[in-house]
């Protein structure tokens, strides 16, 4: 799925996080459908105000998705970026 | 075969900070039997409907748990489906005694979540979405923005129509004494309270509450007794991205539309129905999704109120304050909408009585749509 490119379908800002993502709150999530099809709910990473709006381009990113555990485990996940 | 509910009793909704589970629960059974002119021995079986005793208390086998507390010796049983877990817990003890298994059951939801930081409450629900929506940071509420931010580009829907939402439930509360708000709200204040996930703002949202619900469910009817004319339930994907179509919740739908064929009735005969108004646009989604007003169509009525007590139009929505003024337990949700609209068919809703009440439906939602559950009940 890395590299695939989309167009956002819906958006929120998410301001009250659940646990695990409070340091990078407020952030976007965002439904995303991809041009080759099937379509992903993703947090959007790299954004400006600009990047807000449904319509827009994005490409599907790899990223740290959310705070490391108390084991030290640093989860990676999918997440979407501005084109 | 038919099936009836002979008893209704609800707690008051709210933070119940000096309240156990265990309290909430035992008070809403010994009421909703009282109610039922009962003795607890006659119970044949009990159903439990709660979300996140496991998740935030680490208690489990609310079955077995609730069994002992009200000293019902019979099978029991925690049925879970996130927010509507009690409406599916009443569908099953319903099913019970249509099935000939048993002759006299209850239904109880009860949950208890004030006692919990926000966080690790939100951390909790969203054990009701799918795995993508958790890794995404995704909450409810950002769930629902984004279904409200495509109802808004395809319909026009406005922020100031969401908000009448909550306006016209936060009266209906007003006069419920069990809700757990009654303060009056202007369209203003929810524009002006803070934001929670755009466009959906503090007052766009139920709340965090505690409470308990029950009924009792019977094959045989009693004089104040209210007839179960349908249940039914109808199941989506977890998440919101596995499905087409983002201006309904299709769960509602097909609920609905098996509910309206097995009750012998269309969306007009009913005179008041309480809905799952999780979040401002929830309930437009629900009026709509439910036949009560066409696709895009809801907002306006509700904002030149249409659904409020006092209507001239017939059918008033969420008469209990909803899910946004009464509170939002949210295994005793389901339940509790059946004991309002029982209330308000046997004429004892005292100052939010909905006039003429014969037919009236319950809608319960759990997560993002993946679960809706409807009961039609007659007087």
């Amino acid at each position: 799925m890395l590299g695939q490119e989309g167009v956002v379908v819906s958006w929120t800002i998410v301001r009250v996080p659940p646990t695990g993502f409070s340091s990078v709150a407020p952030y976007p999530v965002v439904i995303v459908d991809l041009v080759g099809g099937g379509r992903i709910t993703a947090q959007l990473v790299d954004w400006s105000n600009d990047d807000l709006v449904v319509g827009a381009s994005v490409q599907v990113v790899l990223r740290r998705t959310s705070e490391p555990t108390d084991e030290g485990i640093i989860p990676y996940g999918i997440k979407v970026k501005p084109i | 075969m038919k099936a009836y509910i002979t008893g209704v009793a609800t707690t008051k909704f709210g933070e119940l900070w000096a309240t156990s589970p265990r309290t909430l629960a035992r008070e809403a059974v010994t009421d909703a039997l009282k109610d039922a002119g009962l003795v607890v021995n006659k119970v044949q079986a009990l159903f439990v409907g709660n979300m996140l005793s496991g998740m935030l208390g680490g208690q489990e086998h609310l079955g077995a748990f609730f069994s002992e507390e009200l000293d019902i010796r019979a099978p029991a049983f925690k049925i879970e489906g996130a927010c509507a877990s009690g409406g599916l817990a009443l569908h099953n003890a319903i099913n019970s005694v249509l099935s000939g298994q048993y002759d006299t059951v209850v239904a109880l939801g009860v949950e208890k979540m004030t006692d919990h930081k926000p966080e690790d409450v939100a951390t909790a629900l969203m054990g009701a979405g799918s795995e993508e929506e958790r890794a995404a940071g995704a909450t409810f509420p950002g769930l629902y923005a984004m279904l409200a931010r495509v109802h808004m580009l395809t319909f026009g829907t406005t922020e100031e129509e969401l908000a009448s939402v909550a306006v016209k439930n936060h009266y209906h509360a007003s006069l419920n004494p069990n809700a757990q708000f009654h303060n009056l709200l202007t369209v203003e204040q929810v524009m002006r309270s803070s934001r929670i996930a755009d466009p959906l703002k503090l007052f766009d949202c139920s709340p965090i509450s505690d409470g308990a619900a029950a009924v009792i469910v019977s094959k045989v009817k009693s004089q104040k007794s209210v007839e179960i004319l349908a249940s039914t339930a109808a199941t989506d994907s977890l998440g919101l991205a596995q499905r087409k179509n983002l201006t309904e919740l299709s769960a509602t739908k097909e609920a609905a539309k098996r509910a309206y064929t097995i009750a012998g009735i269309t969306p007009t005969d009913v005179d008041a129905a309480e809905v799952h108004d999780c979040f401002t646009i929830a309930e437009i989604l629900a009026v709509e999704d439910l036949g009560f007003f066409k696709k895009g169509k809801a907002a306006a009525a509700i904002v030149k109120g249409e659904t409020r007590l006092g209507t001239t139009k017939h059918l008033v929505i969420n008469p209990s304050g909803g899910l946004k003024g009464c509170g939002h337990p949210v295994g005793a949700t389901g339940i509790k909408q059946v004991v309002e609209i029982v209330e308000q068919l046997r004429e004892r809703a005292g100052d939010r009585q909905v006039k003429k009440a014969k037919i009236g439906l319950t809608h319960n939602v759990g997560g993002s749509g993946a679960t809706a559950v409807i009961h039609i009940l007659k007087k």
